[in-house]
């Protein structure tokens, strides 16, 4: 089924749709295998090249440190599109497991359980992961770790009312008149019927979260400096952006085609299961 | 705090001056009781009280926030109301890939690349040192341009994206359709019909994005070394200054809701059906 999908996509006229499948291949195999495409080093310090503009032996030029910014950014793909991807699959698995949880017991649970929640949404998702990270301090795992948390309450919510939905459906009923237990309703029967709900939610989160991401690596709050990451060279190019500005723009554009391709992804995938 | 002296009397002292030696719950009521009274406490580092230096810089994001909000809706609206009118054109395509690049940039890397495209193309660069509105005009404007402008592109393409949405479902109900039998001219459905119809959902979106640039401020304003609330958060966690940081948070976290509150108070001024 997932092959016919992507068979449509490509089929489909839209260029957007085209471009966004090209890309997430790129993006894919930039992450399996980023060693066959950046040959040099992305940590090893190389001072007497430092901030060359781009050229032939260095084509996206070097940091000022003299690193390969190609290799950096290259390299970087994984570390950055897997920490998004690592700390979204804890929130909606943490998330959607609450949410289910909540909405198919209801009463004081419930309540209990949704308050908490308002609690996160309260703050703007960028100050909440500023306070977090900033407080424990920087890192991978306090940054992925602020990413779940501000993420959870979105996975709580279109988990809570889809297993609301749900619980009012005939099929429940009927479980229960069965004699089966709330756990294995709730699992077995109602959870497969909210996953893809919870799937839709991964992919439309999926290019917010990278650009809180990346802000926090901006702002000094991300993994640890030698680490490749596309928030953390544009923090390092930040105060050569007026001299080098070549090491500010590659991560930048990365960004953005990965964000692109998933929002695109995200949009056929809403517009598919709209219409079916 | 005292470093290598461990003094056991100045440890004392340090204690009462916070408040530690007191039980938990009387050092919440002794807080909340000073923040009911408008006393958030005093810088550990300046000394001001941190109401000053929260109005202080509020006064900063609040001038970024609206002026980003208007360039958003002035340029965001039109160019979603046309994409739904004209759904399917060249001009549509056009406007979504608009919205589709505004939406997947991150904001500061935007704004690293409008100092690098004003300064390479037209030689300018913005000041360094803010000065504020009232002090000199042209100068604060001139440093609030890029920030504002960096802002903008992602809260128009937002704009114009939810607009656009907004525009080709409304326009796709039944009374329209009676009113495009009816003769009525094409401007007239459109500005006069669709348009005022969809005035609630853009309210609400009005206040999201108010919200969101709250948080954007953060990233923006450390790039552009604003002196305004993100900042002031942001240095405030730098430097564990604590009280200043609950009292900002606080503060943002009552404005967000002050403007959902205000979004709900619209709601009825606009549409009167919901007077009940």
């Amino acid at each position: 089924m997932k092959i016919g999908y992507f068979y449509r996509l490509v089929l489909d006229s839209k260029p957007s749709r085209i471009l966004s499948v090209v890309l997430l291949f790129v993006f894919a195999l930039l992450i399996l295998a980023p060693e066959l495409i950046a040959h040099q080093s992305p940590i090893t310090l190389n001072p007497e090249f430092a901030l060359k503009p781009p050229s032939a032996a260095h084509w996206f030029g070097t940091d000022d440190v003299g690193r390969d910014l190609f290799s950096r950014v290259i390299h970087a793909t994984r570390i950055t599109l897997g920490l998004v991807a690592g700390a979204l699959f804890i929130s909606a698995f943490v998330g959607s497991l609450l949410g289910l949880v909540s909405g198919f017991s209801g009463g004081l649970l419930d309540q209990l359980l949704s308050r908490l929640i308002d609690v996160i949404l309260t703050f703007p998702p960028i100050i909440a992961g500023v306070v977090i990270t900033g407080i424990l301090g920087p890192g991978a795992d306090h940054l992925v770790l602020a990413l779940s948390v501000v993420y959870l309450p979105m996975f709580f919510r279109i988990a809570r009312s889809g297993a609301m939905a749900e619980n009012s459906r005939t099929y429940v009923e009927a479980a229960r008149s069965l004699g089966f237990g709330a756990p294995h309703i709730l699992f077995k029967q109602v959870a497969p019927n909210v996953l893809p709900l919870i799937l839709m939610q991964y992919v439309i989160l999926f290019p917010l979260a990278l650009q809180i991401e990346a802000a926090l690596g901006f702002l000094g709050l991300g993994v640890a400096p030698p680490t490749p990451d596309w928030g953390a060279i544009l923090e390092q190019g930040k105060n050569f952006i007026l001299t080098a500005w070549w090491i500010s723009l590659w991560p930048g554009l990365f960004l953005l085609a990965s964000a692109f391709a998933v929002m695109v992804l995200g949009r056929a995938l809403q517009e598919r299961l709209g219409k079916g | 705090m005292l470093g290598q002296t461990s003094d056991p009397t100045a440890a004392l002292a340090l204690r009462s001056f916070f408040g530690l030696d007191q039980p938990i719950h009387t050092q919440f009521l002794v807080w909340l009781s000073n923040v009911l009274q408008g006393d958030l406490g005093k810088s550990w580092y300046q000394g001001q009280p941190v109401t000053h230096l929260i109005a202080q810089a509020f006064s900063v994001t609040v001038e970024v926030a609206l002026l980003t909000l208007f360039i958003a809706t002035v340029v965001g609206v039109p160019l979603g109301v046309i994409a739904g009118i004209y759904e399917g054109s060249r001009l549509d395509a056009a406007i979504q890939a608009f919205n589709l690049i505004g939406l997947s940039a991150p904001i500061f890397w935007v704004g690293l690349m409008l100092l690098v495209g004003t300064s390479a193309v037209m030689g300018w660069s913005p000041p360094f040192a803010y000065s504020s509105p009232f002090e000199n005009l042209i100068e604060n404007l001139e440093i609030v341009l890029l920030p504002v402008l960096s802002l903008a592109f992602l809260q128009a393409a937002a704009y114009s994206h939810f607009v656009r949405d907004c525009m080709i479902s409304e326009l796709r109900r039944d009374y329209i359709r009676a009113a495009v039998a009816k003769g009525l001219k094409p401007s007239q459905i459109y500005f006069k019909h669709a348009l005022r119809n969809i005035l609630i959902p853009l309210i609400t979106f009005m206040g999201l994005i108010l919200i969101q640039i709250l948080g954007g401020t953060v990233v923006i304003e450390s790039l552009f070394s604003l002196p305004g609330l993100g900042r002031l958060i942001l240095s405030g966690i730098q430097g564990r200054d604590y009280p200043v940081v609950q009292g900002a948070l606080l503060f943002v976290v009552v404005i967000a809701i002050c403007i959902n509150f205000t979004v709900d108070l619209m709601y009825v001024w606009i549409d009167p059906r919901m007077r009940t």
